[in-house]
């Protein structure tokens, strides 16, 4: 069993999917991170980058949401195997 | 019948369907204003179903209670409030575990919860099954199925809303969400500490007060912080925090967070059936197209375009009926009533000022037609995906782009646009910075001034220039202002991307009438005694001056003596009234306070001090304050020529006039168009500021701004003309 692998959600590419380990960012952003579904195990894909590179649209807890790279590098996930 | 209504609030995600689900519960029995102190705004109704009168308080749409933004803690304020007998929970039937999250924290407030579990034709399409009674078990309470734009489900409702209050219902218990052992542990000493302070313990329940602390929100930090055990409590917040942080490897919001979630999660489990493989969403294609990578702007550019046309070209046409019937109005009252100072009130004052408000009208409520329909379908949500990129590095947020854009139309429906910018502070940069963008109102003083002292292609570049530098200010000041005044953190940018909807017409047209009510009474007023004001100012006291009266009549008689063609006649007696009311405002209060304030602007209009009637355009820039189209029918007033060409002349006597008398060169002709743009905005959008950014501070800001901004960009540039050579 090899350590798994952490990478800041902003490295995922379109496509990719992954699992929450843990979000880094502190204060009222990680709050509404963490109402916004990003909990532990919460599993993710990313659909696409915004037509300028940013923000990303991912699907979390079974809906749609945007996020700037400014939040999605503070949260680590585990990138699934494809 | 119940002598006191039954008071419901209804809480939800955004996205919901809760506005929709009001308009059909309430129909159009209800009353828009806005909640106390804030600008977000408040929707109240009321309904009757059996014998029972509701009235019903549509909270704004929150993922969380956590009272981290305006629209929680509004929410959380209200629910907490012992008035509400009954909490209406809208859930998306498409997007069940998410919108669970905040069912948890209404569970924890106590209250009798109905629940209403709303698009239930999306979850069906999507082939997700719902067990109803299952759910009612797991979250204690009547679950009602509805599909709120077709309005089915909405008399079920109503029954059950009336049986749970004439205890006919017999679902209601209480479901306390599982937090775990370690975690409740913590929860039940910190309740005994809050227990202490008997006043606080009454505000809220002791559950909700615990984990509020515990997560660290705001609203029971406040609560906290006024109680006489507020060492203890504060301590023992800090004592249970290090404990759950060493055992559970996860700060305490984490923690609860995740318990949520899994409460959530473990209801979803039980009662939702999700289909092996979604069937591919017409949302999932829809959207491949309008946020394709190359081709995702050009649509918006597209959809800009077309709101655009719809507002302000097609607009124009009631707008100019609107005008034309004022005007017609005023020219036949002046004809049938004798000449004097009420006359003069109601033609030159009045009718004017109302009209003035009411040209308003068509486009705003086109405009905020197209812009509730952008936000109902979703696609809202896609242009702020799209343009926040570019926005951002301006300061601004993506959502931002529509208002300010459709600013260069006008700046009033900009600014009401604005409210769909849900973070306060991107908002108030956004209502901030929006009156530097050239409206079409501000066009007509370029068109005037840049034909008078510029060559047909120079004119229209500086007329380009102009607008190009409103938006380059506007991003200029929205970097300075998020920079300075707003250097607090980013608020973040986390945007649920909806399904794309079918809007509800119904819905669209009580969103267009609330807005153009909220104009006309609002900033109607405003502009009114604006207008009636500058009128006063720019009468006075030559209208009250009898020999010049006489003197008038006397001359319209020797006219009409005359024995000249019919047309001749109607082009001598324009004249002479042009030169009566030119005598008026030349000799008035305005007139004199031109002349004290001419010393401030002569460093911008008047360099080498030669021109002997630069007072003049302080008359025709305060007037500009009222609508800045006035600028140019006063300036026809103040140097007494028509502002309408003659036939065959590519001039109008007004531009002759400027070129000939005014004095201006065409370096400060360009220190003029400048200083139009940006001086202050007009009275309306000062009202609309007020209103919106909540205070005759923020308005006075943006005057006052604008005013020192516009006059040292004026300066600059007749300054570097004169060094470059230029006169």
């Amino acid at each position: 069993m090899t350590q798994p692998q952490e990478i800041p959600l902003s490295s995922l590419q379109p496509g990719e999917a992954g699992e929450v380990l843990r979000v880094t960012a502190q204060g009222p952003i990680r709050q509404r991170l963490l109402e916004m579904g990003f909990i532990r195990g919460a599993k993710l894909r990313v659909e696409k980058l915004a037509p300028m590179g940013d923000p990303m649209e991912l699907v979390i807890k079974g809906y749609h949401l945007s996020l700037r790279r400014e939040e999605s590098s503070c949260i680590l996930v585990q990138p699934a195997s494809a | 019948m119940n002598a006191k209504p039954v008071s419901i609030a209804l809480a939800g995600n955004p996205n919901c369907g809760k506005t929709t689900l009001f308009n059909a519960l309430t129909g159009a029995r209800h009353h828009v204003g806005n909640w106390p102190g804030v600008t977000v705004e408040k929707r109240s109704g009321v309904f009757t179903a059996g014998d029972v009168r509701f009235e019903v308080v549509d909270l704004p749409g929150c993922y969380s209670l956590s009272a981290r933004s305006e629209d929680e803690r509004i929410a959380a304020h209200h629910l907490g409030q012992g008035e509400v007998d009954l909490i209406l929970n809208v859930l998306d039937a498409s997007n069940l575990e998410r919108n669970l999250f905040l069912t948890t924290q209404l569970l924890e407030l106590g209250k009798p919860i109905v629940f209403v579990l709303n698009m239930m034709d999306d979850a069906e399409k999507r082939g997700i099954a719902i067990d109803i009674p299952t759910l009612e078990t797991l979250l204690g309470g009547p679950v009602v199925p509805t599909v709120g734009n077709r309005e089915e489900g909405i008399a079920a409702l109503k029954d059950t809303l009336a049986s749970v209050v004439t205890g006919a219902d017999t679902k209601l218990r209480h479901i306390p969400v599982d937090y775990g052992h370690d975690l409740l542990g913590e929860l039940q000493k910190l309740e005994a500490e809050i227990g202490r302070d008997e006043v606080l313990a009454k505000t809220m329940p002791l559950r909700w007060l615990a984990l509020q602390l515990l997560e660290g929100g705001a609203e029971a930090a406040e609560l906290a912080e006024a109680s006489h055990a507020k060492v203890a409590i504060q301590a023992q917040v800090e004592k249970s925090r290090t404990f759950l942080e060493a055992h559970l490897g996860n700060d305490t919001a984490g923690l609860i967070a995740e318990h949520r979630y899994g409460f959530a999660h473990g209801l979803v489990a039980e009662a939702v059936k999700h289909p092996e493989r979604e069937p591919d969403s017409s949302t999932g294609k829809l959207d491949g197209l309008l946020t394709h990578r190359w081709l995702g702007i050009p649509i918006f550019i597209v959809v800009l375009a077309l709101i655009y046309t719809l507002s302000f070209v097609v607009g124009q046409y009631p707008q100019d009926w609107i005008g034309m019937g004022f005007s017609a109005l005023s020219s036949f009252l002046a004809a049938h009533l004798p000449p004097g100072e009420l006359t003069s009130l109601l033609t030159d004052g009045v009718i004017p000022g109302v009209s003035a408000v009411m040209v308003f009208l068509p486009v705003i409520m086109i405009l905020m037609g197209c812009i509730s329909f952008l936000e109902d379908t979703g696609y809202m949500a896609r242009a702020a995906f799209i343009m926040d990129r570019a926005m951002h590095l301006m300061g601004l947020h993506g959502k931002s782009f529509i208002p300010l854009l459709m600013g260069s139309g006008c700046n009033v429906p900009a600014i009401q646009a604005t409210r769909t910018i849900e973070s306060r502070q991107d908002r108030l940069i956004t209502i901030l910075v929006t009156p530097l963008v050239s409206c079409s109102a501000r066009l007509q003083v370029y068109i005037v001034i840049a034909g008078t002292f510029f060559k047909p292609l120079y004119a229209g570049l500086a007329i380009l220039a102009m607008h190009v530098l409103g938006f380059g200010l506007a991003m200029i000041m929205g970097r300075l202002l998020r920079s300075t005044l707003f250097s607090g953190p980013n608020s973040p940018f986390v945007m649920e991307l909806p399904p794309y909807r079918m809007p509800v017409m119904r819905t669209t047209a009580i969103h267009m009438w609330d807005k153009a009510k909220v104009f006309l009474t609002r900033a109607g007023t405003t502009i009114f005694a604006g207008a009636t004001l500058v009128w006063f100012l720019s009468r006075y006291p030559g209208i009250a001056d009898q020999d010049l009266a006489l003197k008038y009549r006397g001359q319209r008689e020797a006219v009409m003596a005359l024995n000249i063609p019919q047309d001749q006649k109607a082009v001598q007696l324009r004249d002479l009234e042009l030169v009566h009311e030119g005598n008026i405002v030349n000799t008035s209060l305005a007139a004199r306070i031109g002349k004290k304030v001419e010393p401030f602007l002569s460093p911008i209009f008047d360099p080498q001090g030669h021109r002997q009637e630069a007072w003049k355009d302080v008359i025709a820039l305060t007037a500009g304050f009222v609508a800045k189209e006035i600028v140019v029918s006063t300036m026809a007033v103040i140097y007494q020529s028509s502002e309408e060409p003659r036939a065959g002349e590519k001039l109008s006597p007004l531009q002759v006039t400027l070129r000939d008398k005014s004095g201006l060169t065409p370096l400060t002709a360009l220190a003029f168009m400048i200083f139009t743009l940006i001086y202050t905005p007009c009275l309306g959008t000062v009202s609309m500021i007020r209103r919106e950014a909540g205070s005759w501070g923020w308005a006075g800001f943006t005057v006052a701004y604008g005013l020192v901004l516009g006059w040292s960009l004026s300066w600059a540039t007749v300054a570097i003309g004169r060094m470059m050579g230029f006169a």
